[in-house]
């Protein structure tokens, strides 16, 4: 996906980033192309949900039973193939395959979610845009990346808000 | 600074204040903090000479001998693992309970948590007789016909140890992501490139917050269970032996309960260290060590209990060989070490954490210092009776200490404070987006609610903002 | 069939010489700590003879225990060594393997009749005392476990000769180092798989009992005394 231009304002805070949304979107602006940016997450905001998906638990539970089958696999299968003399003496009891397997599939959880965090959130891409550093005094970011043209009510839309600086399109 | 009733009714949360105060330890040191890494590191390298002396001379510089062959080394280990459950108490439990007041303590905890580990897990390599093959405890491919005995409770501590540093790590990092783009955005120069790279690309989408959010909720449902197991597998690193009072059942629950009485002490003490020299009073209100406070009496209480139970049905049962030991700390030449033990982490915690008037930011700080020197004291003295009788008397014997272990382990407290210190520095210990959330909330929770206000942000304030423009992207209006 | 090796201990022929000891010691290349490691417990000794003192003076009775490694069936050093330096052969001996020894020490702590033993320090021959070390045995460095092996090298080279000779071994051939030197013949050594030999006929004897047996570990030691309980003149 090459640079494509994208505008953006900045709102003082939630509600207004809220109400700017809204306008966009009744301006004929997508949903998809709206980006909300903001220093604190906003669960309770409408924009705050639109991005939620429910993969990552069940990913993270395939990882988890696929080390729980590496650990079991890793205690059973090795310890019997390797030419350990024990004189009759059992080599891998149950609770012992157990106790491991238990632990790597703890680990597996843990390293799943660390990776599907980091690609899908998504990390390690630096410079993306748009960005603005006042996010990081409260501000809100609502920013539009338009795949064609845009209409003049959206860029009107983001007008309003910066000079009505919290306002908004007036209800 | 303090917020001013107006400048708290502009957005709710006074991002600039909270900003300012939390950042100001990062990034900038004065003589005072070089002087307190000094004194640190010296002992610290005093610990790390003392080591290599036992790495050259053999590790018959220590006190151990037979039959106590485990003593200073071995008890540092489970005290330092011991140590490491405050931060996923406070974080993973409290933040699964939704408790407000957990916010800025969460990162003070899983930092805490991190370093024990990494100390912890140190001295299994420290205390073998040959620990330049302690590699051998990873299975790896080799032709020597070496595997790990799955059998041996070390070999689990070495999975559980692993999967629980690796899970913490990744608990304390996940929330910094965010403040580390915050660092990025505030500051300029070095601090500016070196914040960017750590903040991994972080822009805060509304994606990223909800990545971010799962994530973290996952982990503290995981990370719980992992570390049960850990201290649990360290317990049976002695219960998994016929040692009289160490095949116990009860070593499991106990080591666990004392792990997190241990940790919350250690939290305690390092909260109010931050709070008074990082100045961070309003961040670390009174509220939170209260909080600990009755938690850390909780957890006494259950130590007590644990103790209690153990000692009496080994008294009562009258079995010769436990008997033996269980008179060693009582009326034995231990019988000091046991009664300050006792008195460390029930008789002068109790009254201070017991009685409102004395639960003090003061109180709870001497009440955790008691304790963290009564933990490391039971550890003690659960290693070393134990291993001087065991069944046959011929082979009875006590142990001392030598210089070697005394100061690798006054290294190893001297090496976490270092290492927390220089976090502090580095990154900011409370998690600021975390703190502005609960902030809101509890704002948002209250009736007299003020309204957000339309008042525009005046010139001069937006002036001060670097505006750093992205190629590409215009911002549409007055810059 | 597999040998069962196990030995007997006879409390009533024990004199407390210690033959057994030093000989232990010359034949396992066992050294000597010095005075000052000594006075801290650092001595090994595979082998050591126990004094237990009954009765008040004039009538007091000394009993002698030699303890060794019991070589237990229910070891619990076995399954807690991290590298299985401390193991089962098929010959029922618990095995320990030098080189695979990282010197954790958790088989001491498990071993309940205190029978093994650590080098804290490299050991050290001084000239020419090394010229009588046994070249049958490896010498073990610092962070090194060890124990009485019930002479394993002695039971092999004995295996091998009977194996090139196209024989069963004998009753007592394979001797370790205590047996071998013991005056009065308190200790006996044999396959315990065999029931002909002396030591099955001993440990079935009715002055048998194990030491610590409450605790399951199953040692392949009888230890023989006469007392209250089995004393019939027999």
């Amino acid at each position: 996906m090459s640079r494509v231009a994208s505008l953006y304002t900045m709102c003082p805070d939630a509600a207004a980033a809220e109400r700017t949304v809204d306008a966009l979107l009744s301006a004929g602006a997508r949903r998809e192309d709206i980006t909300v940016i903001s220093s604190e997450p906003f669960d309770r905001y409408e924009f705050g949900q639109h991005e939620k998906s429910r993969f990552m638990p069940w990913l993270v539970v395939l990882g988890a039973i696929l080390g729980g089958t590496a650990g079991f696999l890793l205690v059973s299968l090795t310890t019997e193939s390797y030419p350990i003399v024990t004189g009759g003496m059992p080599i891998t009891p149950g609770w012992i395959t157990g106790i491991i397997t238990y632990e790597l599939t703890m680990l597996a959880a843990i390293l799943t979610t660390l990776l599907v965090l980091l690609l899908t959130a998504p990390l390690f891409r630096w410079k993306q845009e748009p960005y603005d550093v006042q996010v990081a005094d409260g501000k809100v970011l609502v920013g539009i990346n338009p795949q064609g043209d845009l209409p003049d009510k959206v860029k009107e839309v983001l007008k309003v808000c910066e000079d009505g600086a919290g306002g908004g399109i007036e209800r | 600074m303090t917020t001013t009733p107006d400048q708290i009714k502009h957005d709710l949360i006074n991002h600039d204040v909270i900003n300012h105060d939390l950042l100001r330890p990062v990034g900038q040191a004065s003589a005072r903090f070089f002087l307190v890494v000094a004194m640190l590191g010296l002992v610290v390298l005093a610990g790390f000479s003392a080591w290599g002396y036992q790495l050259y001379s053999g590790i018959g510089v220590a006190g151990i001998r037979r039959p106590v062959f485990w003593g200073f080394y071995i008890t540092n280990f489970v005290f330092w693992i011991g140590i490491s459950h405050a931060g996923t108490l406070i974080s993973a439990i409290l933040r699964l309970a939704n408790a407000g007041w957990r916010r800025p303590v969460t990162r003070c905890a899983e930092v805490i948590t991190v370093f024990a580990l990494c100390i912890g897990a140190m001295f299994p390599v420290i205390h073998l007789g040959r620990p330049w093959v302690a590699f051998w405890l990873v299975p790896y491919p080799n032709e020597r016909g070496l595997w790990p005995n799955y059998r041996s409770p070390l070999v689990w501590d070495f999975f559980a140890i692993d999967t629980y540093l690796i899970g913490s790590i990744t608990f304390l990092i996940l929330p910094i992501i965010p403040d580390f783009a915050l660092c990025r955005d505030k500051f300029s120069g070095w601090r500016k490139t070196f914040y960017g790279l750590l903040a991994l690309g972080w822009r805060g989408t509304q994606r990223q917050w909800h990545r971010l959010e799962t994530a973290m909720h996952i982990m503290a449902i995981v990370i719980i269970p992992v570390a049960v197991s850990v201290h649990t597998i360290v317990s049976w690193d002695f219960a998994m032996t016929p040692v009289p009072m160490w095949h116990s059942t009860i070593f499991a629950p106990y080591f666990v309960a004392g792990a997190i009485f241990s940790g919350i002490a250690a939290l305690i003490v390092a909260m109010v260290f931050l709070r008074r020299f990082l100045h961070l009073e309003e961040y670390l209100p009174s509220v939170c060590f209260e909080n600990l406070g009755k938690l850390l009496l909780l957890m006494s209480l259950l130590w007590v209990y644990f103790v209690f139970a153990e000692r009496l049905t080994i008294w009562y049962g009258n079995q010769p060989a436990e008997v033996a030991v269980l008179w060693l700390t009582q009326k034995g030449p231990y019988r000091y070490l046991f009664w300050i033990m006792v008195a460390c982490n029930f008789g002068i915690p109790f009254p201070l954490l017991a009685i409102k008037k004395l639960r003090t930011i003061t109180g709870t700080c001497i009440a955790s210092i008691t304790v963290v020197v009564g933990m490391w004291l039971e550890r003690y003295l659960i290693i070393v009776p134990s291993l001087s009788r065991k069944f046959l008397p011929y082979a009875w014997g006590t142990y001392r200490p030598t210089w070697v272990e005394i100061t690798i382990t006054a290294a190893t407290f001297a090496g976490m404070a270092l290492l927390y210190v220089m976090f502090a520095k580095l990154v900011p210990i409370i998690s600021i987006w975390e703190l502005k959330v609960g902030m809101r909330e509890a704002s948002e929770s209250m009736p007299s609610v003020v309204a957000v206000s339309k008042a525009r942000p005046t010139v001069s304030e937006r002036s001060e903002h670097e505006t750093v423009g992205f190629k590409n992207s215009h911002r549409v209006g007055k810059p | 069939m597999a040998h069962r090796w196990g030995m007997a201990v006879d409390l009533d022929r024990c004199t407390g010489c210690e033959a057994c000891v030093v000989a232990c010691r010359a034949e396992n290349n066992i050294p000597s700590v010095g005075e000052d490691q000594a006075q801290k417990g650092r001595a090994i000794h595979w082998i050591r003879v126990e004094r237990n003192y009954e009765g008040e003076f004039p009538d007091v009775r000394v009993k002698f225990q030699p303890v060794l490694c019991q070589q237990c069936n229910n070891a619990p050093c076995e399954p807690v060594c991290p590298t299985y330096a401390s193991y089962h052969t098929d010959e029922g001996l618990n095995g320990q393997v030098y080189n695979r020894c990282i010197g954790t020490r958790y088989c001491a702590n498990a071993c309940s009749y205190t029978v093994r033993f650590f080098n804290f320090f490299n050991p050290a021959w001084d000239k020419p005392l090394h010229l009588q070390l046994n070249p049958d045995v490896s010498l073990r460095q610092v962070g090194i476990m060890e124990k009485c092996t019930f002479c394993v090298q002695r039971i092999k080279s004995a295996e091998i000769r009977a194996k090139e000779e196209k024989r069963e071994l004998r009753d007592g051939e394979p001797a370790p180092a205590c047996v071998q030197s013991c005056p009065p013949r308190a200790l006996v050594f044999g396959d315990l798989n065999d029931p002909e030999s002396e030591v099955s006929r001993l440990a079935r004897s009715r002055r048998g009992v194990k030491l610590l047996g409450e605790l399951g570990t199953q040692p392949n030691v009888t230890y023989l005394q006469r007392n209250e309980w089995n004393d019939n003149n027999t």
